[in-house]
């Protein structure tokens, strides 16, 4: 499975990578992108299976990447890994089309809650 | 309601949320801190706004903390055993908008969120004593400290996203 993750920070990228490992996601081509922008591209050249994105992300933002690339007719999985976790945030979420909302912190219980229902590990 | 009284009423909820933000990030157990003083040492903070876009107001947010725990946190965070000054910056930019993001969720739901960005200053910067209110954390034995403030200043900030037609375009 190919899994791009998008996140301006460094540091949260290799926690979402590890934290997907510890949640029984091994062994999986991982993508990594520093902003919505270089996501949407990267999304569209390489195509993958699942795609989890920060939200508050400099150039375009999370939901800004979402709403392109359903634009442009991609069904990936999306899901959104962000530290804003409200009820409004979550339906923002939905009605753009992510399939879950991961808030930070997380653990990887929580990504195995949101994730099974989506993709298997 | 003014901002100091609505801070201070948020205060046990603003020091709940640091304390399970740090536990939670730190896989370590952490809990409330009273009166303690940030050491006389180089200190990292994280630096955020929330913006209400209806007024142009913004409430504050800063996460400081010693040198010490910014190099911690960045060799937990990023699973390195010695982080550089650039890995621990950005250790500390995702702590505060990780506290920044759940500040928002607790007290300023319908704004936006900045960016957050962070900076090393020499010694422990003295706080303003302006509108707002700081509460404390140790975890790992060190203190980390959050600050809500009224009527900050968004200069240096950068927001996320802006849609750029013209990246959009371009990309297709």
């Amino acid at each position: 499975m190919r899994i791009l993750v998008a996140d301006d920070s460094k540091t949260m990228r290799m926690i979402v990578v590890r934290t997907l490992r510890q949640a029984g996601y091994e062994g999986n081509e991982i993508l990594e992108a520093e902003d919505g922008a270089q996501a949407l591209a990267m999304a569209t050249a390489d195509v993958p299976d699942l795609i989890l994105s920060d939200w508050n992300m400099p150039n375009m933002s999370g939901i800004e990447f979402l709403r392109a690339l359903r634009a442009r007719g991609a069904a990936v999985p999306f899901c959104f890994v962000t530290s804003e976790g409200s009820d409004e945030m979550r339906t923002l979420a939905e009605q753009a089309g992510a399939v879950g909302l991961i808030a930070k912190p997380f653990t990887a219980e929580a990504f195995s809650d949101v994730l099974r229902t989506v993709v298997s590990a | 309601m003014s901002l100091v009284d609505e801070f201070e009423e948020a205060r046990e909820d603003l020091e709940a949320l640091l304390v399970e933000c740090l536990a939670t990030v730190l896989h370590e157990e952490a809990g409330p801190a009273w009166g303690a003083e940030l050491p006389p040492e180089p200190t990292f903070s994280a630096r955020l706004a929330i913006q209400n876009p209806e007024d142009g107001a913004c409430t504050g947010v800063v996460v400081s903390t010693s040198a010490t725990v910014g190099r911690l946190f960045a060799a937990r965070m990023m699973a390195v055993a010695e982080p550089s000054t650039d890995d621990m910056l950005d250790a500390i930019c995702e702590l505060g908008n990780i506290i920044g993001g759940n500040v928002k969720s607790l007290l300023r739901n319908a704004c936006r969120l900045s960016l957050p960005t962070a900076e090393i200053t020499e010694l422990p910067v003295p706080r303003s004593g302006g509108a707002g209110v700081t509460v404390q954390a140790m975890v790992l034995g060190q203190l980390v400290e959050l600050t809500v403030g009224g009527n900050a200043e968004p200069e240096g900030l950068c927001w996320p996203g802006s849609s750029s037609e013209e990246i959009l375009e371009t990309q297709q």
